[in-house]
């Protein structure tokens, strides 16, 4: 068990840099979540962990010894791969024990550690099998249990539930999050799901074209988004983006109208500054049919121009100062397009930007 | 200075892997072309081996030019290459359109098409030169037997029957490299631009024609690309069923190369003709793979 | 016309299609394998007889030189040269080629493409234009007559192709498999071993019967780099036959029936791979 360091990590293809000198340090048991959109560099980042792709230049330390340049067999890792990477030719059980067989581990050994795992994932069953017989799950589970065995310093992730459906995704991530808690491994998982990454992390990692934009818990880059890269990326649905420009009175929309500026905020705003308002969908609603309305708030009229009723809530499309705005009802009420809804923005929860920069006012 | 060896390393490791082959390309090929290019400006004569320190600079090239013999075979073996590629792609595309509609026994038909493929050349010609012998041959016995003519058709002895003979063997011997290459892109076809294009209102010849066609470019390419490299396997075929006869009236390049080189022994002037024969070759071939590769990159959205 | 009809109508002349199509192939290569096992007289025979009349083996035993009349050509030594050139060259193309193949599929560096249409293009010189220098090369050599020399020649008439199929195998098997072993603890080398080779292996295989055949049929470079029964090959023994004064036909398709015979079946064996390899490295770019 151990520990990674990313120390000023660069990876250029000739001229072209994908990743721009990051640092990070990932705790001894840590889940880590590399998140971000294709492109970013977190698969990069992965793979120049694993020594699948050499480093640019930059440190790389697992449980403190520099690997920059061990190949991926010495620096005690193990990697599940987005398409499993199962060797198609062996049995479940030769694919578990492969690693172990490599490393001249004696025969018994190999048995129990595979019976170990197989335990583990529930794979007991499957060992004879070929992987060209399994469903996608259950070749998910093989090649974790393959990472598993080998008891590495850190389990590496590389997209692993994109090749699932919507309901196994659900249900392999639940499962990861409990295999991590058995064997309670440092973890680097790369995704470019957020949900994934809000529901595994210790902690997230954003990344954007090659840097990192923030890092911290779930809830810190939920409640406290660094800029507005993150505060769109992070949350589903998205994070409403109204721009406005800071007065004596308030926070002016585009439309002339004029909010009260959060009072948490109200140090930081200087007078005629161009802003960006954030607020999440789900802090603008009817009165009534909210959140718990405690806090301080906004009344705006929203006139509805397409609702999506999901059940026990329903996602409204209205436009606010000549933008589309989301917004969310709570409780089971059909609402119909063209209806008038007088809607409380909860301002405690908002969040302000600097238009120019992007960088949350919370921050500076 | 560790991390610059391994990239250099990593930078070396395809190139050790090519090495033997290009090493093998060029001890066995490249080397006897400077040789061969060396030798088209001398005199040479097998029978003389003084002859080839003595430069005779371009007059092998220059009576070329002015060598009826050989524009003839140089103009008769484009004439072959042109009718017999087309006719091969016309029937291999035709051939593949066929089988891809038969359900019943198309692994049995696709295997019956590989076969000539395999067939070596020169067992090509001694086939047909069995089959159109103008005495004994199955054509005539039966095209006799059937009473559809009382003569025996002299296929390999009146100039353009023989010619005629030497391009249906050719094309007997290579039509399935078309057929098979065709219908693999068949089958590699999805499904869903056709289904979009019957429902956008095509017909039949506009659905083969907009995107059953481009489609199946690229497999075509890789087919001329395939026969290009052995167009000159033609030489074997005409060796053995007519020998360039009769009267040199299917004499083709390579069997002109061949004549002049070993039977006349004029190897300086063979070699000024083995030149104009490679350079013909090699530019077919450069020119369907700037195809292929110019279709596959478009290929590759589709992929 | 009912729809009915129209459509029976149209698939019986798709069968019949298919029918000619399948005479037209078949028939040539049938009669000379029918002729094979018939005596040289009722091949000769005027008006022609159609139906055998007795089937023999006394062609194949007289060209290999078993009982009385036997011909004066030696086609068991034919023989063996083939097997011999074919397969020593096969064996060493194909090692080339494994690597060469490999370096395409999996690296990315300068000048591939360049490299890749070079090694085409020495292919695509034609073999009777090449024998003309190797000759006088092999002779000073003492190449000439000789296994060796041919061997030489014939691996290098088919690593360019070798490489080009197995390049497409290659490809078709994903490289996280290779990264998943080295992760696993291989190096490189044991995880092309254990992993790559063996999900390849059919296509190299593929790839190994190709050359072998090219090697196997190949006639205008063996039939000037060869003098005797020393490294003389079938295709070229073949052509001894019609030097004759009259045409031995039954010997001949007796001998054509050899040279067909291994073809067909290793063909046969590895068909499919064939098809796969030449479509997907040449496709996939």
């Amino acid at each position: 068990m151990a520990g990674i360091t990313l120390r000023n990590l660069v990876k250029a293809y000739g001229r072209v840099r994908v990743v721009h000198g990051i640092d990070l340090d990932i705790g001894n048991h840590e889940f880590v979540v590399l998140v971000g959109p294709s492109g970013c560099g977190k698969s990069t980042t992965l793979r120049m962990i694993a020594g699948l792709e050499e480093i640019t230049s930059g440190e790389i330390r697992i449980g403190g010894r520099l690997v920059n340049d061990l190949p991926p067999r010495k620096r005690n890792i193990a990697m599940v791969f987005q398409n499993y990477a199962l060797y198609p030719h062996m049995t479940v059980r030769d694919n578990l024990g492969f690693g172990l067989k490599i490393a001249g581990q004696p025969k018994e050994v190999v048995a129990a550690r595979v019976q170990e795992a197989a335990d583990i994932l529930g794979l007991a069953q499957l060992l004879d099998r070929t992987p060209a017989e399994l469903s996608g799950g259950q070749r998910q589970r093989v090649a974790m249990g393959r990472a598993i065995v080998r008891h590495p310093d850190a389990f590496l992730f590389d997209e692993p539930l994109s090749n699932l459906d919507a309901k196994l995704r659900g249900q392999m991530r639940a499962e990861i999050k409990k295999l991590h808690q058995k064997v309670n491994n440092t973890v680097v998982y790369v995704t470019h799901d957020q949900v994934e990454a809000m529901t595994l992390a210790d902690r997230i990692v954003i990344m954007r074209d090659g840097h990192i934009e923030q890092t911290g818990t779930p809830m810190e880059v939920f409640n406290r988004p660094a800029n507005i890269f993150v505060a769109g990326f992070i949350g589903s649905p998205p994070m409403n983006q109204l721009p406005c420009s800071a007065e004596a009175g308030g926070l002016r929309l585009a439309d002339g109208t004029v909010l009260p500026v959060p009072a948490r905020l109200a140090g930081k705003v200087r007078p005629g500054a161009a802003l960006i308002l954030g607020v999440r969908p789900d802090d603008i609603s009817p009165e009534g049919s909210g959140l718990l309305a405690t806090g301080e708030g906004a009344m705006v009229r929203l006139t509805v121009d397409i609702a999506e009723p999901l059940g026990m809530e329903s996602l409204l499309y209205s436009r606010l100062a000549g933008q589309e705005v989301q917004s969310k009802v709570f409780g089971p009420r059909l609402v119909s397009p063209g209806e008038v809804l007088d809607c409380r923005i909860a301002l405690d929860r908002a969040h302000l930007f600097d238009a120019a920069t992007g960088r949350s006012l919370e921050a500076a | 200075m560790a991390r610059i060896l391994t990239s250099r390393r990593a930078a070396l490791t395809p190139l050790l892997l090519l090495l033997p082959a290009i090493a093998t390309m060029l001890f066995v090929v490249a080397l006897p072309l400077v040789f061969s290019l060396w030798t088209s400006f001398t005199p040479y004569r097998l029978t003389r081996p003084d002859t080839l320190y003595d430069v005779i600079g371009l007059r092998n090239y220059i009576r070329l030019m002015s060598d009826a013999a050989f524009w003839v075979a140089f103009g008769r073996t484009v004439l072959f290459l042109a009718i017999a590629l087309n006719v091969e792609f016309l029937l291999g595309l035709g051939i593949a359109l066929l089988i891809n509609r038969i359900t019943w026994g198309q692994r049995g038909l696709r295997t019956i098409m590989m076969f000539p493929m395999m067939f070596s050349p020169i067992l090509v010609g001694f086939q047909f030169k069995f089959i159109f012998n103008d005495n004994i041959g199955i054509l005539n016995n039966a095209l006799q037997s059937l009473g559809l003519t009382d003569q025996a058709i002299p296929w390999l002895v009146d100039a353009r029957l023989a010619m005629f003979s030497i391009i249906f063997a050719e094309v007997w011997m290579s039509t399935s490299v078309f057929a098979i290459l065709l219908l693999a892109g068949l089958f590699a076809m999805p499904r869903d631009p056709l289904e979009a294009a019957k429902v956008d209102g095509c017909n039949a010849w506009q659905v083969f024609r907009h995107i059953m066609l481009p489609f199946l470019m690229p497999f075509a390419f890789i087919a001329m690309t395939i026969r290009s490299l052995d167009v000159a396997r033609a030489y074997d075929i005409v060796a053995v069923m007519t020998g360039g006869g009769p009267a040199g009236r299917t004499e083709l390049l390579w069997t002109l190369i061949a004549r002049v080189g070993y039977d006349n022994a004029r190897m300086g002037q063979a070699n000024a003709m083995a030149y104009v024969s490679t350079l013909l070759s090699v530019l077919f071939t450069w020119y369907f793979f700037r195809k292929l590769v110019a279709a596959r990159r478009y290929m590759g959205g589709a992929q | 016309m009912t729809r009915d009809l129209r459509r029976q109508l149209k698939a019986a002349a798709l069968w019949l299609t298919a029918f000619l199509l399948m005479v037209v192939m078949c028939v040539p290569g049938l009669w000379v394998v029918l002729s094979a096992f018939r005596p040289n007289r009722e091949i000769l025979a005027k008006p022609p007889v159609w139906l055998p009349e007795q089937l023999t083996l006394d062609n194949f035993a007289k060209i290999f030189g078993f009982g009385a009349d036997q011909v004066a050509i030696p086609v068991a030594a034919y023989f063996w040269n083939s097997m011999v050139i074919a397969l020593t060259s096969t064996v060493i193309a194909l090692a080339i080629g494994t690597a060469g193949g490999y370096a395409f599929a999996r690296f990315r560096f300068r000048f591939k493409n360049a490299v890749f249409l070079g090694l085409m293009l020495f292919r695509a010189v034609p073999g009777i234009a090449l024998s003309l220098p190797v000759f006088i090369l092999w002779s000073r050599l003492g190449l000439i007559d000789a296994q060796l020399g041919l061997i030489i020649v014939y691996v290098a008439l088919n690593v360019p192709f070798t490489a080009w199929l197995i390049d497409g195998f290659f490809r078709q098997i994903p490289e996280q498999l290779s990264e998943a072993a080295q992760v696993d603890g291989c190096t490189r080398w044991q995880a092309f071993w254990r992993i790559e080779f063996p999900l390849a292996r059919s296509g190299i295989a593929a790839a190994g019967v190709f050359a072998f055949l090219t090697s196997w049929n190949e006639f205008a470079l063996a039939s000037q780099l060869t003098r005797s029964t020393d490294s003389k090959t079938l295709p070229v023994g073949l052509m001894d036959f019609t030097a004759q004064f009259t045409i031995d036909w039954a010997g001949m398709c007796a001998m054509a029936v050899i040279i067909i015979v291994p073809a067909l079946i290793l063909t046969f064996l590895v068909q499919k791979h064939l098809i796969s390899g030449l479509t997907f490295g040449g496709v996939k770019g």
